[in-house]
Protein backbone atom coordinates (compact mmCIF):
# COMPACT_ATOMS: atom_id res chain seq x y z
CA UNK A 1 0.00 0.00 0.00
CA UNK A 2 2.36 3.03 1.57
CA UNK A 3 6.33 2.53 2.75
CA UNK A 4 5.37 3.47 6.27
CA UNK A 5 1.53 1.02 6.43
CA UNK A 6 3.70 -2.06 4.66
CA UNK A 7 6.38 -1.21 7.29
CA UNK A 8 3.71 -1.66 10.01
CA UNK A 9 1.85 -4.67 8.91
CA UNK A 10 5.16 -6.19 8.63
CA UNK A 11 6.20 -5.83 12.07
CA UNK A 12 2.18 -6.96 13.70
CA UNK A 13 2.84 -9.55 11.21
CA UNK A 14 5.75 -10.92 13.93
CA UNK A 15 3.38 -11.15 16.63
CA UNK A 16 2.52 -14.58 17.40
CA UNK A 17 -1.07 -15.70 15.91
CA UNK A 18 -1.33 -13.14 13.50
CA UNK A 19 -0.80 -13.78 9.65
CA UNK A 20 -0.96 -11.69 6.91
CA UNK A 21 -4.87 -11.46 6.53
CA UNK A 22 -5.10 -10.48 10.30
CA UNK A 23 -2.55 -8.01 10.52
CA UNK A 24 -3.53 -5.84 7.18
CA UNK A 25 -6.94 -5.33 8.98
CA UNK A 26 -5.25 -4.49 12.49
CA UNK A 27 -3.33 -1.89 10.35
CA UNK A 28 -6.19 -0.70 8.31
CA UNK A 29 -8.23 -0.33 12.05
CA UNK A 30 -5.55 1.76 13.50
CA UNK A 31 -4.73 3.96 10.28
CA UNK A 32 -8.30 4.39 8.52
CA UNK A 33 -11.05 3.11 10.33
CA UNK A 34 -10.43 4.01 14.08
CA UNK A 35 -7.45 6.88 14.26
CA UNK A 36 -8.73 8.04 17.21
CA UNK A 37 -7.33 5.18 19.13
CA UNK A 38 -4.09 5.28 18.29
CA UNK A 39 -2.20 8.12 20.38
CA UNK A 40 -3.38 6.06 23.52
CA UNK A 41 -2.56 2.83 22.18
CA UNK A 42 1.13 4.28 21.29
CA UNK A 43 1.32 5.46 25.05
CA UNK A 44 0.25 2.59 26.59
CA UNK A 45 2.97 0.21 24.43
CA UNK A 46 5.66 3.28 25.66
CA UNK A 47 4.35 2.97 29.06
CA UNK A 48 4.45 -0.99 29.08
CA UNK A 49 7.94 -1.08 27.21
CA UNK A 50 9.16 1.49 30.09
CA UNK A 51 7.63 -0.25 32.94
CA UNK A 52 6.96 -3.49 32.59
CA UNK A 53 10.04 -6.56 33.28
CA UNK A 54 10.44 -9.43 34.91
CA UNK A 55 9.94 -9.69 38.55
CA UNK A 56 13.78 -10.40 40.46
CA UNK A 57 12.08 -13.18 42.23
CA UNK A 58 9.64 -15.30 40.60
CA UNK A 59 10.17 -13.92 36.81
CA UNK A 60 6.37 -12.96 36.56
CA UNK A 61 5.35 -9.66 35.33
CA UNK A 62 6.49 -6.61 37.83
CA UNK A 63 6.17 -2.70 37.37
CA UNK A 64 8.63 -2.72 40.37
CA UNK A 65 11.22 -4.67 41.71
CA UNK A 66 9.11 -7.29 43.02
CA UNK A 67 5.79 -8.14 41.41
CA UNK A 68 2.80 -7.90 43.49
CA UNK A 69 2.33 -11.66 44.51
CA UNK A 70 5.93 -11.84 46.00
CA UNK A 71 5.23 -8.14 46.93
CA UNK A 72 2.07 -9.66 49.26
CA UNK A 73 3.08 -10.28 53.05
CA UNK A 74 -0.20 -12.27 53.65
CA UNK A 75 0.45 -14.88 51.14
CA UNK A 76 2.49 -17.98 51.58
CA UNK A 77 5.82 -17.59 51.09
CA UNK A 78 6.97 -20.96 52.27
CA UNK A 79 5.30 -22.64 49.30
CA UNK A 80 6.19 -22.10 46.03
CA UNK A 81 4.20 -23.01 42.87
CA UNK A 82 6.80 -23.53 39.63
CA UNK A 83 5.07 -23.22 36.17
CA UNK A 84 6.02 -22.87 32.47
CA UNK A 85 4.23 -19.45 32.03
CA UNK A 86 2.82 -16.29 32.94
CA UNK A 87 -0.84 -17.52 31.47
CA UNK A 88 -0.01 -20.95 33.37
CA UNK A 89 0.19 -18.63 36.86
CA UNK A 90 -2.83 -16.44 35.72
CA UNK A 91 -4.72 -19.43 35.52
CA UNK A 92 -4.30 -21.08 38.76
CA UNK A 93 -4.70 -17.20 40.40
CA UNK A 94 -8.29 -17.01 38.72
CA UNK A 95 -8.91 -20.70 40.45
CA UNK A 96 -8.54 -18.72 44.05
CA UNK A 97 -7.15 -22.50 44.84
CA UNK A 98 -4.01 -20.83 45.57
CA UNK A 99 -2.32 -18.84 48.16
CA UNK A 100 1.25 -19.29 48.21
CA UNK A 101 4.18 -18.23 45.82
CA UNK A 102 5.09 -18.77 41.95
CA UNK A 103 8.40 -19.74 39.91
CA UNK A 104 7.83 -18.70 36.38
CA UNK A 105 10.51 -21.20 34.45
CA UNK A 106 9.20 -19.44 30.69
CA UNK A 107 9.86 -23.00 28.92
CA UNK A 108 10.38 -26.08 29.50
CA UNK A 109 13.23 -28.67 28.64
CA UNK A 110 13.13 -29.90 24.85
CA UNK A 111 16.56 -30.23 23.37
CA UNK A 112 14.55 -30.60 19.76
CA UNK A 113 13.77 -27.24 20.10
CA UNK A 114 16.81 -26.00 21.43
CA UNK A 115 16.07 -25.13 25.22
CA UNK A 116 18.26 -26.41 28.11
CA UNK A 117 18.97 -25.57 31.50
CA UNK A 118 20.18 -22.26 31.00
CA UNK A 119 17.47 -20.87 28.51
CA UNK A 120 15.07 -21.76 31.40
CA UNK A 121 14.24 -19.16 35.07
CA UNK A 122 16.28 -21.70 37.23
CA UNK A 123 19.23 -19.87 38.49
CA UNK A 124 16.79 -17.40 40.68
CA UNK A 125 14.98 -20.51 41.60
CA UNK A 126 18.34 -22.05 42.85
CA UNK A 127 19.03 -18.55 44.76
CA UNK A 128 15.58 -18.53 46.06
CA UNK A 129 16.03 -22.23 47.86
CA UNK A 130 19.45 -20.97 49.14
CA UNK A 131 17.76 -18.07 51.11
CA UNK A 132 15.35 -20.10 52.61
CA UNK A 133 12.19 -19.68 54.09
CA UNK A 134 11.14 -22.50 51.09
CA UNK A 135 9.22 -25.48 52.23
CA UNK A 136 7.58 -26.81 49.62
CA UNK A 137 7.56 -26.96 45.84
CA UNK A 138 4.55 -27.93 43.73
CA UNK A 139 5.11 -28.55 40.32
CA UNK A 140 2.50 -27.47 38.30
CA UNK A 141 4.24 -28.22 34.42
CA UNK A 142 2.16 -29.61 31.95
CA UNK A 143 2.05 -33.40 31.53
CA UNK A 144 3.78 -34.27 28.35
CA UNK A 145 7.33 -35.66 27.98
CA UNK A 146 8.91 -32.22 28.19
CA UNK A 147 6.79 -31.13 31.05
CA UNK A 148 7.99 -34.49 33.15
CA UNK A 149 11.30 -34.26 32.07
CA UNK A 150 11.70 -30.66 33.90
CA UNK A 151 10.13 -31.92 36.45
CA UNK A 152 13.19 -34.69 37.09
CA UNK A 153 15.58 -32.33 36.41
CA UNK A 154 14.71 -29.55 38.55
CA UNK A 155 14.02 -32.41 41.31
CA UNK A 156 17.50 -33.76 40.82
CA UNK A 157 19.07 -30.40 40.52
CA UNK A 158 17.86 -29.67 44.20
CA UNK A 159 18.82 -33.10 45.48
CA UNK A 160 22.04 -32.47 44.45
CA UNK A 161 22.43 -29.29 46.28
CA UNK A 162 21.51 -30.84 49.64
CA UNK A 163 17.54 -29.26 49.41
CA UNK A 164 15.08 -31.26 51.39
CA UNK A 165 12.14 -29.41 50.40
CA UNK A 166 8.63 -31.16 50.07
CA UNK A 167 8.00 -31.61 46.79
CA UNK A 168 4.79 -32.61 45.40
CA UNK A 169 3.67 -32.58 41.39
CA UNK A 170 0.02 -31.36 40.20
CA UNK A 171 -1.48 -32.23 36.58
CA UNK A 172 -1.91 -35.73 36.88
CA UNK A 173 -5.92 -35.02 36.65
CA UNK A 174 -5.23 -32.17 33.79
CA UNK A 175 -6.31 -33.32 30.59
CA UNK A 176 -2.90 -35.17 29.01
CA UNK A 177 -0.61 -33.51 27.07
CA UNK A 178 -1.96 -30.09 28.34
CA UNK A 179 -0.56 -27.73 30.44
CA UNK A 180 -2.32 -26.01 33.26
CA UNK A 181 -3.92 -22.84 30.93
CA UNK A 182 -6.54 -25.49 29.47
CA UNK A 183 -7.74 -26.64 32.70
CA UNK A 184 -10.94 -25.01 34.60
CA UNK A 185 -10.48 -23.39 37.95
CA UNK A 186 -12.49 -26.34 39.40
CA UNK A 187 -9.81 -29.31 37.86
CA UNK A 188 -7.18 -27.04 39.29
CA UNK A 189 -8.75 -26.71 42.70
CA UNK A 190 -8.78 -30.43 42.93
CA UNK A 191 -5.18 -30.81 41.06
CA UNK A 192 -3.69 -28.89 44.04
CA UNK A 193 -5.76 -30.64 46.58
CA UNK A 194 -4.85 -33.47 45.08
CA UNK A 195 -1.06 -33.13 44.65
CA UNK A 196 1.25 -35.78 45.22
CA UNK A 197 4.52 -36.04 46.80
CA UNK A 198 7.13 -36.04 44.09
CA UNK A 199 10.24 -38.55 43.69
CA UNK B 1 -19.18 -52.92 8.83
CA UNK B 2 -19.98 -52.22 4.53
CA UNK B 3 -19.29 -49.24 2.90
CA UNK B 4 -21.95 -48.25 0.68
CA UNK B 5 -20.88 -45.10 -1.21
CA UNK B 6 -17.74 -43.74 -1.85
CA UNK B 7 -17.29 -40.26 -3.09
CA UNK B 8 -13.63 -38.99 -3.71
CA UNK B 9 -13.10 -35.22 -5.06
CA UNK B 10 -9.28 -33.90 -6.22
CA UNK B 11 -7.58 -37.40 -5.03
CA UNK B 12 -4.51 -38.35 -6.92
CA UNK B 13 -5.48 -38.37 -10.44
CA UNK B 14 -9.56 -38.87 -9.78
CA UNK B 15 -11.19 -35.55 -10.08
CA UNK B 16 -14.68 -36.83 -8.69
CA UNK B 17 -15.90 -40.22 -8.49
CA UNK B 18 -19.05 -41.40 -7.05
CA UNK B 19 -19.47 -45.26 -6.41
CA UNK B 20 -23.01 -46.89 -4.60
CA UNK B 21 -21.70 -50.68 -3.87
CA UNK B 22 -24.59 -53.02 -3.63
CA UNK B 23 -23.78 -56.74 -2.41
CA UNK B 24 -20.77 -57.93 -0.53
CA UNK B 25 -17.99 -57.83 -3.50
CA UNK B 26 -16.70 -54.92 -5.54
CA UNK B 27 -14.82 -55.57 -8.52
CA UNK B 28 -12.48 -52.64 -9.98
CA UNK B 29 -11.35 -53.49 -13.48
CA UNK B 30 -8.62 -52.16 -15.60
CA UNK B 31 -5.34 -51.34 -17.13
CA UNK B 32 -2.51 -50.07 -14.73
CA UNK B 33 -1.91 -46.65 -13.56
CA UNK B 34 -5.75 -45.93 -14.45
CA UNK B 35 -6.72 -44.76 -11.09
CA UNK B 36 -8.01 -48.73 -9.85
CA UNK B 37 -5.27 -48.34 -6.32
CA UNK B 38 -5.62 -44.69 -5.67
CA UNK B 39 -9.58 -45.44 -4.86
CA UNK B 40 -8.97 -48.51 -2.67
CA UNK B 41 -6.09 -46.21 -1.28
CA UNK B 42 -8.79 -43.74 0.20
CA UNK B 43 -11.30 -46.36 1.00
CA UNK B 44 -8.26 -47.54 3.29
CA UNK B 45 -7.67 -44.12 4.72
CA UNK B 46 -10.84 -44.55 6.57
CA UNK B 47 -9.43 -46.63 9.51
CA UNK B 48 -6.87 -44.42 11.06
CA UNK B 49 -6.28 -41.26 8.30
CA UNK B 50 -3.10 -43.51 6.97
CA UNK B 51 -2.03 -44.33 3.39
CA UNK B 52 -1.45 -47.71 2.90
CA UNK B 53 0.98 -46.21 0.32
CA UNK B 54 2.31 -42.69 1.70
CA UNK B 55 3.32 -41.74 4.81
CA UNK B 56 2.92 -38.21 3.39
CA UNK B 57 -0.22 -36.95 2.54
CA UNK B 58 0.36 -34.05 0.74
CA UNK B 59 0.32 -36.60 -2.24
CA UNK B 60 -2.88 -37.46 -2.28
CA UNK B 61 -4.19 -34.29 -3.00
CA UNK B 62 -4.65 -33.55 -6.48
CA UNK B 63 -2.09 -31.85 -9.08
CA UNK B 64 -3.23 -28.55 -9.21
CA UNK B 65 -5.75 -28.36 -6.55
CA UNK B 66 -5.59 -27.24 -3.00
CA UNK B 67 -7.42 -30.07 -0.98
CA UNK B 68 -9.15 -33.18 -1.55
CA UNK B 69 -12.17 -34.96 -0.29
CA UNK B 70 -13.20 -38.46 0.48
CA UNK B 71 -16.59 -39.06 2.10
CA UNK B 72 -17.82 -42.46 3.17
CA UNK B 73 -21.73 -43.92 3.72
CA UNK B 74 -21.71 -46.89 5.90
CA UNK B 75 -23.52 -49.27 7.40
CA UNK B 76 -22.29 -49.85 10.60
CA UNK B 77 -22.41 -52.74 13.48
CA UNK B 78 -22.19 -49.80 16.35
CA UNK B 79 -23.41 -46.40 14.91
CA UNK B 80 -26.46 -47.94 12.18
CA UNK B 81 -25.85 -45.16 9.31
CA UNK B 82 -22.76 -43.43 9.49
CA UNK B 83 -20.98 -40.65 7.08
CA UNK B 84 -17.46 -39.79 7.40
CA UNK B 85 -16.44 -36.83 5.48
CA UNK B 86 -12.10 -36.55 5.36
CA UNK B 87 -10.91 -33.23 4.01
CA UNK B 88 -6.97 -33.13 3.09
CA UNK B 89 -5.37 -30.32 2.28
CA UNK B 90 -1.49 -29.86 1.24
CA UNK B 91 -1.32 -28.75 5.10
CA UNK B 92 -3.89 -30.63 7.10
CA UNK B 93 -6.58 -32.24 7.32
CA UNK B 94 -9.88 -32.06 8.69
CA UNK B 95 -12.84 -35.05 9.64
CA UNK B 96 -15.81 -34.89 10.07
CA UNK B 97 -18.51 -37.47 11.69
CA UNK B 98 -22.03 -37.66 11.03
CA UNK B 99 -21.91 -33.81 10.91
CA UNK B 100 -19.75 -33.58 13.85
CA UNK B 101 -15.85 -32.18 13.44
CA UNK B 102 -13.54 -34.92 15.68
CA UNK B 103 -10.23 -33.12 16.03
CA UNK B 104 -8.74 -35.85 18.32
CA UNK B 105 -7.25 -38.46 15.80
CA UNK B 106 -7.78 -40.91 18.84
CA UNK B 107 -11.59 -40.37 18.91
CA UNK B 108 -11.76 -41.66 15.93
CA UNK B 109 -9.39 -44.81 15.97
CA UNK B 110 -11.46 -47.96 16.71
CA UNK B 111 -14.29 -47.33 14.75
CA UNK B 112 -13.87 -48.15 11.12
CA UNK B 113 -11.60 -50.81 10.58
CA UNK B 114 -10.24 -51.93 6.55
CA UNK B 115 -7.54 -54.02 5.56
CA UNK B 116 -5.44 -53.62 2.33
CA UNK B 117 -4.48 -56.37 0.80
CA UNK B 118 -1.57 -55.57 -1.77
CA UNK B 119 0.88 -56.99 -4.15
CA UNK B 120 3.70 -54.79 -1.87
CA UNK B 121 2.50 -56.76 0.85
CA UNK B 122 5.72 -59.23 -0.29
CA UNK B 123 8.37 -57.05 0.76
CA UNK B 124 7.03 -57.16 4.62
CA UNK B 125 8.68 -60.61 4.85
CA UNK B 126 11.64 -60.27 2.73
CA UNK B 127 12.41 -55.89 3.43
CA UNK B 128 14.06 -53.90 6.04
CA UNK B 129 12.82 -53.87 10.10
CA UNK B 130 11.61 -50.31 9.46
CA UNK B 131 8.87 -51.51 7.40
CA UNK B 132 7.87 -54.03 9.47
CA UNK B 133 7.59 -51.85 12.39
CA UNK B 134 5.44 -49.51 10.86
CA UNK B 135 2.85 -52.56 9.84
CA UNK B 136 3.36 -53.33 13.46
CA UNK B 137 2.33 -49.78 14.93
CA UNK B 138 0.17 -49.06 12.08
CA UNK B 139 -2.24 -52.13 13.03
CA UNK B 140 -1.78 -52.06 16.85
CA UNK B 141 -2.50 -48.69 16.74
CA UNK B 142 -5.50 -48.37 14.24
CA UNK B 143 -7.50 -50.20 16.97
CA UNK B 144 -6.40 -48.81 20.09
CA UNK B 145 -5.76 -44.89 20.89
CA UNK B 146 -3.88 -46.58 24.27
CA UNK B 147 -0.89 -48.04 21.93
CA UNK B 148 -1.37 -44.66 20.00
CA UNK B 149 -0.54 -42.67 23.02
CA UNK B 150 2.39 -44.83 24.05
CA UNK B 151 3.75 -45.12 20.67
CA UNK B 152 3.89 -41.03 20.78
CA UNK B 153 5.09 -40.33 24.19
CA UNK B 154 7.82 -43.22 23.80
CA UNK B 155 8.48 -41.20 19.93
CA UNK B 156 8.77 -37.95 22.02
CA UNK B 157 11.18 -38.95 24.56
CA UNK B 158 12.92 -40.63 22.22
CA UNK B 159 13.70 -37.58 19.79
CA UNK B 160 14.21 -35.65 22.61
CA UNK B 161 17.18 -37.67 24.16
CA UNK B 162 18.66 -38.04 20.82
CA UNK B 163 18.80 -34.67 20.05
CA UNK B 164 20.78 -34.19 23.67
CA UNK B 165 22.85 -36.60 22.11
CA UNK B 166 23.39 -35.10 18.37
CA UNK B 167 24.54 -32.03 20.07
CA UNK B 168 27.42 -33.51 21.93
CA UNK B 169 28.47 -33.02 25.32
CA UNK B 170 24.93 -33.61 27.09
CA UNK B 171 24.79 -33.50 30.46
CA UNK B 172 24.04 -36.72 32.25
CA UNK B 173 21.06 -34.97 34.69
CA UNK B 174 19.57 -33.83 31.31
CA UNK B 175 19.51 -37.65 29.62
CA UNK B 176 18.79 -38.78 33.07
CA UNK B 177 14.89 -36.76 32.47
CA UNK B 178 14.45 -37.61 29.44
CA UNK B 179 15.25 -41.00 30.03
CA UNK B 180 12.73 -41.14 33.04
CA UNK B 181 9.93 -40.38 30.34
CA UNK B 182 11.20 -42.76 28.31
CA UNK B 183 11.90 -46.19 29.87
CA UNK B 184 8.39 -46.32 31.06
CA UNK B 185 7.11 -46.05 27.66
CA UNK B 186 9.74 -48.13 25.64
CA UNK B 187 8.50 -51.34 28.94
CA UNK B 188 5.04 -50.93 27.67
CA UNK B 189 5.27 -50.55 24.18
CA UNK B 190 7.28 -53.61 24.37
CA UNK B 191 4.83 -55.52 26.65
CA UNK B 192 1.73 -54.14 24.09
CA UNK B 193 3.79 -55.38 20.59
CA UNK B 194 4.59 -58.74 22.62
CA UNK B 195 1.21 -59.43 23.01
CA UNK B 196 0.16 -58.44 20.14
CA UNK B 197 2.10 -60.24 18.18
CA UNK B 198 1.34 -63.27 19.87
CA UNK B 199 -2.44 -62.94 19.13
CA UNK B 200 -1.43 -62.44 15.76
CA UNK B 201 0.86 -64.80 15.27
CA UNK B 202 -1.54 -67.80 16.33
CA UNK B 203 -4.55 -66.48 13.34
CA UNK B 204 -1.79 -66.29 10.95
CA UNK B 205 -1.03 -70.12 12.02
CA UNK B 206 -4.31 -71.07 11.22
CA UNK B 207 -4.78 -69.04 7.97
CA UNK B 208 -1.16 -70.33 6.65
CA UNK B 209 -2.50 -73.70 6.62
CA UNK B 210 -5.80 -73.43 5.14
CA UNK B 211 -4.09 -70.76 2.41
CA UNK B 212 -0.83 -72.80 1.30
CA UNK B 213 -3.02 -76.61 2.23
CA UNK B 214 0.27 -77.56 4.02
CA UNK B 215 0.88 -78.73 7.52
CA UNK B 216 3.52 -77.02 8.07
CA UNK B 217 3.40 -74.68 11.11
CA UNK B 218 3.94 -70.60 10.50
CA UNK B 219 4.26 -68.32 12.86
CA UNK B 220 5.41 -64.80 13.82
CA UNK B 221 8.02 -64.40 16.58
CA UNK B 222 9.06 -60.99 18.02
CA UNK B 223 12.82 -59.78 18.45
CA UNK B 224 12.81 -57.33 20.59
CA UNK B 225 15.75 -55.35 20.75
CA UNK B 226 15.59 -54.92 24.62
CA UNK B 227 13.68 -58.24 25.44
CA UNK B 228 12.89 -57.25 28.98
CA UNK B 229 9.63 -55.23 29.36
CA UNK B 230 10.54 -53.55 32.59
CA UNK B 231 11.24 -50.16 33.26
CA UNK B 232 13.72 -50.50 35.84
CA UNK B 233 15.86 -52.76 33.39
CA UNK B 234 15.66 -50.13 30.60
CA UNK B 235 16.46 -47.39 32.59
CA UNK B 236 19.57 -49.25 33.98
CA UNK B 237 20.41 -50.36 30.37
CA UNK B 238 20.23 -46.85 29.26
CA UNK B 239 22.28 -45.15 31.73
CA UNK B 240 25.25 -48.03 31.49
CA UNK B 241 24.58 -47.20 27.35
CA UNK B 242 25.06 -43.18 27.81
CA UNK B 243 29.01 -43.33 27.11
CA UNK B 244 28.46 -45.62 23.68
CA UNK B 245 25.34 -43.78 22.59
CA UNK B 246 26.91 -40.40 22.98
CA UNK B 247 30.02 -41.67 20.72
CA UNK B 248 27.01 -42.83 18.41
CA UNK B 249 25.54 -39.40 18.98
CA UNK B 250 22.19 -41.71 18.79
CA UNK B 251 20.20 -44.21 21.25
CA UNK B 252 21.38 -47.57 20.91
CA UNK B 253 18.92 -49.76 22.60
CA UNK B 254 15.10 -49.36 22.88
CA UNK B 255 11.92 -51.14 20.95
CA UNK B 256 12.64 -48.26 17.92
CA UNK B 257 15.15 -51.07 17.01
CA UNK B 258 12.68 -53.78 17.69
CA UNK B 259 11.92 -56.68 14.59
CA UNK B 260 9.89 -59.55 13.92
CA UNK B 261 10.05 -62.84 11.39
CA UNK B 262 7.99 -64.57 9.36
CA UNK B 263 8.58 -68.30 10.19
CA UNK B 264 7.71 -71.77 8.67
CA UNK B 265 8.20 -74.69 10.35
CA UNK B 266 10.84 -72.58 12.57
CA UNK B 267 13.12 -71.36 9.96
CA UNK B 268 13.19 -67.61 8.66
CA UNK B 269 10.67 -67.42 5.65
CA UNK B 270 12.95 -64.56 4.43
CA UNK B 271 15.28 -66.90 3.62
CA UNK B 272 14.15 -70.24 3.65
CA UNK B 273 10.46 -70.37 2.20
CA UNK B 274 10.02 -70.44 -2.02
CA UNK B 275 7.62 -67.71 -3.05
CA UNK B 276 4.80 -69.13 -3.04
CA UNK B 277 4.96 -70.06 0.30
CA UNK B 278 6.01 -65.95 1.12
CA UNK B 279 2.93 -65.02 -0.54
CA UNK B 280 0.87 -67.31 1.43
CA UNK B 281 2.22 -65.77 4.38
CA UNK B 282 1.33 -62.17 3.71
CA UNK B 283 -2.08 -62.90 2.82
CA UNK B 284 -2.25 -64.91 6.28
CA UNK B 285 -0.63 -61.84 7.79
CA UNK B 286 -3.42 -59.61 6.47
CA UNK B 287 -6.09 -62.30 7.97
CA UNK B 288 -4.46 -62.07 11.42
CA UNK B 289 -4.85 -58.62 10.90
CA UNK B 290 -8.46 -58.46 9.93
CA UNK B 291 -9.37 -61.03 12.97
CA UNK B 292 -7.26 -58.73 15.30
CA UNK B 293 -9.17 -55.35 14.17
CA UNK B 294 -12.30 -57.44 15.35
CA UNK B 295 -11.62 -58.87 17.75
CA UNK B 296 -10.51 -54.77 19.50
CA UNK B 297 -13.30 -53.40 17.71
CA UNK B 298 -16.22 -55.70 17.34
CA UNK B 299 -16.59 -54.33 13.36
CA UNK B 300 -16.21 -56.17 10.75
CA UNK B 301 -13.76 -54.95 8.26
CA UNK B 302 -14.02 -54.57 4.67
CA UNK B 303 -11.47 -56.14 2.88
CA UNK B 304 -9.60 -54.35 0.18
CA UNK B 305 -7.68 -56.06 -2.01
CA UNK B 306 -5.20 -54.56 -4.65
CA UNK B 307 -4.40 -56.82 -7.12
CA UNK B 308 -3.68 -59.95 -5.52
CA UNK B 309 -6.23 -62.44 -6.34
CA UNK B 310 -5.11 -62.01 -10.26
CA UNK B 311 -1.49 -62.93 -8.58
CA UNK B 312 -2.43 -66.32 -7.48
CA UNK B 313 -3.39 -69.93 -9.18
CA UNK B 314 -6.48 -70.63 -9.00
CA UNK B 315 -5.98 -73.42 -6.26
CA UNK B 316 -4.62 -71.27 -4.02
CA UNK B 317 -7.33 -68.59 -4.62
CA UNK B 318 -9.88 -70.90 -3.73
CA UNK B 319 -8.07 -71.68 -0.67
CA UNK B 320 -7.42 -68.31 0.10
CA UNK B 321 -11.23 -66.96 -0.58
CA UNK B 322 -12.25 -69.87 2.11
CA UNK B 323 -10.45 -68.63 4.90
CA UNK B 324 -11.64 -64.90 4.48
CA UNK B 325 -14.85 -63.91 6.68
CA UNK B 326 -18.00 -65.21 4.25
CA UNK B 327 -19.89 -61.94 5.76
CA UNK B 328 -17.17 -59.61 5.24
CA UNK B 329 -17.37 -56.59 1.89
CA UNK B 330 -14.61 -57.27 -0.59
CA UNK B 331 -13.54 -54.24 -2.97
CA UNK B 332 -10.77 -55.85 -5.18
CA UNK B 333 -9.07 -54.88 -8.11
CA UNK B 334 -7.64 -56.65 -11.38
CA UNK B 335 -6.54 -56.02 -14.86
CA UNK B 336 -8.66 -59.12 -15.62
CA UNK B 337 -12.16 -59.84 -14.92
CA UNK B 338 -13.21 -61.08 -11.76
CA UNK B 339 -13.56 -64.87 -11.11
CA UNK B 340 -16.92 -65.84 -10.91
CA UNK B 341 -15.98 -68.96 -9.04
CA UNK B 342 -16.26 -66.66 -6.17
CA UNK B 343 -19.22 -65.42 -5.97
CA UNK B 344 -21.29 -62.61 -7.88
CA UNK B 345 -19.14 -59.04 -8.44
CA UNK B 346 -20.49 -55.81 -8.89
CA UNK B 347 -17.82 -54.49 -11.60
CA UNK B 348 -16.81 -51.27 -12.34
CA UNK B 349 -14.57 -50.56 -14.98
CA UNK B 350 -11.59 -47.92 -14.62
CA UNK B 351 -10.62 -45.81 -17.37
CA UNK B 352 -8.36 -42.00 -16.76
CA UNK B 353 -9.56 -42.07 -13.11
CA UNK B 354 -13.22 -42.43 -14.63
CA UNK B 355 -15.14 -44.98 -12.87
CA UNK B 356 -18.43 -46.43 -15.20
CA UNK B 357 -20.09 -49.48 -13.45
CA UNK B 358 -20.56 -52.31 -15.77
CA UNK B 359 -24.42 -53.95 -16.60
CA UNK B 360 -24.44 -57.31 -15.47
CA UNK B 361 -24.43 -59.47 -18.43
CA UNK B 362 -27.15 -61.69 -19.92
ZN1 LIG C 1 7.30 -12.20 41.74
Amino acid sequence: MTPAFDKLQKHLKQLPGLGYRSSERIALHLLVEKPARLPALVEALEEAARSVRRCARCGSLAEGELCGICADERRDHAVVCVVEQVPDLVAIERSTAYRGMYHVLHGKLSPMHGVGPDDLNLASLFERMAASGVEEIILALSNDVEGEATCHYLTERLAAMGHTVKISRIGFGLPSGGGVLYADSVTLKSALDGRRAYS
Amino acid sequence: MRLRKLTLRHFRNVVFAGLEFSGRQQFLAGANGQGKTNLLEAAGFLTALRSFRTAESKLLVGHGQSAAAVSFELEHERLGEAHVLIKLRRDGRELWCDSARVTRLADHLGKFPTVVFSSQDMLLVRGSPAGRRRWLDLTLAAMDAGYLAVLQTFSRALAERNALLKRGGADERQLAAFEQTLAPAAAELIARRAAGLLALSATLKSAYGQISGETEKAGLTYEPNFAEPSSDALLARLEVGRARDAQFRTTLIGPHRDDFQFAVRGTAAKDFASEGQQRSLVLALRIAQAAWFQAKSGVRPVLLADDVLGELDPERRRRFWGTIDAEAQVIATGTSPPDGALGPWQVFEVADGMFTEKPVGP
